[in-house]
């Protein structure tokens, strides 16, 4: 029985405690260096990356601007949390200082982890466009979908909400929404975030 | 100290994924792509050699009891800052591998050659033993890539050559789209692992 007793020495007990704290503070000093230089430019790269989908989401993107995050309200957040998806941000797109429609990003859940997605919304409640801004699905199956490859039909798997709106009812896989062979997870995922983005665009003023 | 030796070890008759059976999962999960084999394959090679060096660094005034806990929170360390430097400066990889740059943390081979070689040797010696190994388990992903891309999708050097879409060898319709999915990744290392026990055990004899 002897040798199975754990050694019950305070200062050895100490010993570890203290060595283990100080690496882990040592550690965390690194990484807070680490974090300060990259912050700025991991947070420029996802703006420039923000800026990029939303153009790819717009009719016009030559001409179109794009306004500061505009104010959430209630009633946007909780008809996108009804629609299956999660509001994140909400910037309108101008043409000549007047408003065509809006770039939705909403978060919604993939096979792997959360899709953040920006979709396209004309004034009318028309979808103009899909993109993918982050996701963590699954290499060469889910990422198929992320990457707009082209259904059986031709079209792309996120270009093929293009046209669609509020007035053709919820969107659904497999009903009006083709998937992606293997990656119907990811599908889904992508149709919820659209269903959420045009209900909080209806959902504005 | 024999780095000829400790060579042949870390490509062949040691190799970490074929000989010890190590870090099967992104192995398997992430060599759909030539980019995605080699940019993880740095990724690891470089962790496990600033990693294997630190802990054979700090070996001797490591308690033995709370060994794994002190190299556990080293690699963590340095995965975290390698994820935050790919994020800034290749985003595309670190947008490509996901997930599978914080999972280095649980890399069976990082762990594995901090308790069986790092722990035990001099710095000199690990830090070799860290390449060789990094460049072993790189070769293994590079082959995997480069079998079920051509295989698959009829293709080579996908992500990095010919602006992304890799070099066209054959018609992507004709190529067998079973090996880009995870079954074609355990095949395909399966093939890979018997082919080596063949070698190694003819060459015993």
């Amino acid at each position: 029985m002897s040798n199975t007793k754990v050694s019950m020495d305070p200062k050895y007990i100490i010993k570890l405690t203290v060595t283990l704290f100080l690496t882990c503070v040592v550690v965390a000093g690194l990484l807070g260096g680490v974090n300060a230089i990259t912050a700025d430019k991991i947070a420029a790269s996802n703006w420039q990356k923000t800026v990029e989908a939303m153009s790819a989401v717009v009719a016009d993107p030559a001409s179109t601007n794009f306004s500061d995050a505009m104010e959430l309200t209630d009633a946007m957040t909780a008809a996108a949390t009804a629609a299956g998806g999660t509001l994140d941000s909400v910037y309108e797109a101008q043409v000549n200082g007047q408003a065509v429609g809006y770039a939705v990003k909403v978060v919604s859940s993939g096979s792997q982890g959360n899709i953040e997605m920006m979709v396209g919304v004309d004034t009318d409640g028309t979808v103009t466009g899909v993109s993918i801004v982050k996701n963590s699905e699954t290499a060469g199956i889910g990422s198929k979908v992320m990457a707009n490859e082209p259904l059986a039909t031709g079209v792309g798997v996120l270009d093929q909400f293009v046209g669609k709106s509020a007035a053709d009812g919820t969107l659904t896989v497999g009903a009006n929404v083709d998937a992606i062979t293997g990656a119907t997870v990811s599908s889904r995922g992508v149709t919820a975030g659209v269903n959420a983005a045009l209900a909080a665009a209806g959902a504005i003023g | 100290m024999n780095i000829g030796k400790q060579f042949k070890e870390g490509l062949l008759t040691q190799n970490p994924v074929l000989v010890q059976v190590l870090g099967m999962c992104s192995t398997l999960a992430i060599t759909t792509s030539f980019f995605n084999g080699l940019g993880m394959g740095v990724a690891v090679t470089i962790i496990l050699t600033l990693s294997n060096v630190i802990i054979s660094a700090i070996r001797k005034i490591v308690p033995d009891k709370i060994r794994i806990a002190m190299f556990i929170v080293v690699i963590a360390g340095f995965v975290t800052m390698v994820d935050l430097l790919l994020q800034a400066f290749v985003p595309a990889l670190s947008e490509s591998l996901g997930v599978f740059i914080p999972l280095i943390v649980v890399n069976c081979i990082i762990l594995g050659r901090a308790e069986a070689f790092s722990y035990k040797n001099g710095i000199v010696a690990s830090f070799f033993d860290g390449i060789f190994q990094g460049i072993g388990y790189t070769l293994v992903l590079l082959a995997m890539c480069i079998i079920r891309e051509f295989l698959g999708k009829g293709s080579f050097g996908g992500g990095l050559l010919n602006g992304g879409a890799g070099i066209q060898i054959f018609p992507a319709d004709y190529g067998v789209g079973m090996l880009t999915l995870p079954v074609g990744g355990f095949l395909t290392l399966a093939c890979l692992i018997a082919l080596m026990q063949w070698a190694l055990s003819k060459n015993k004899k």
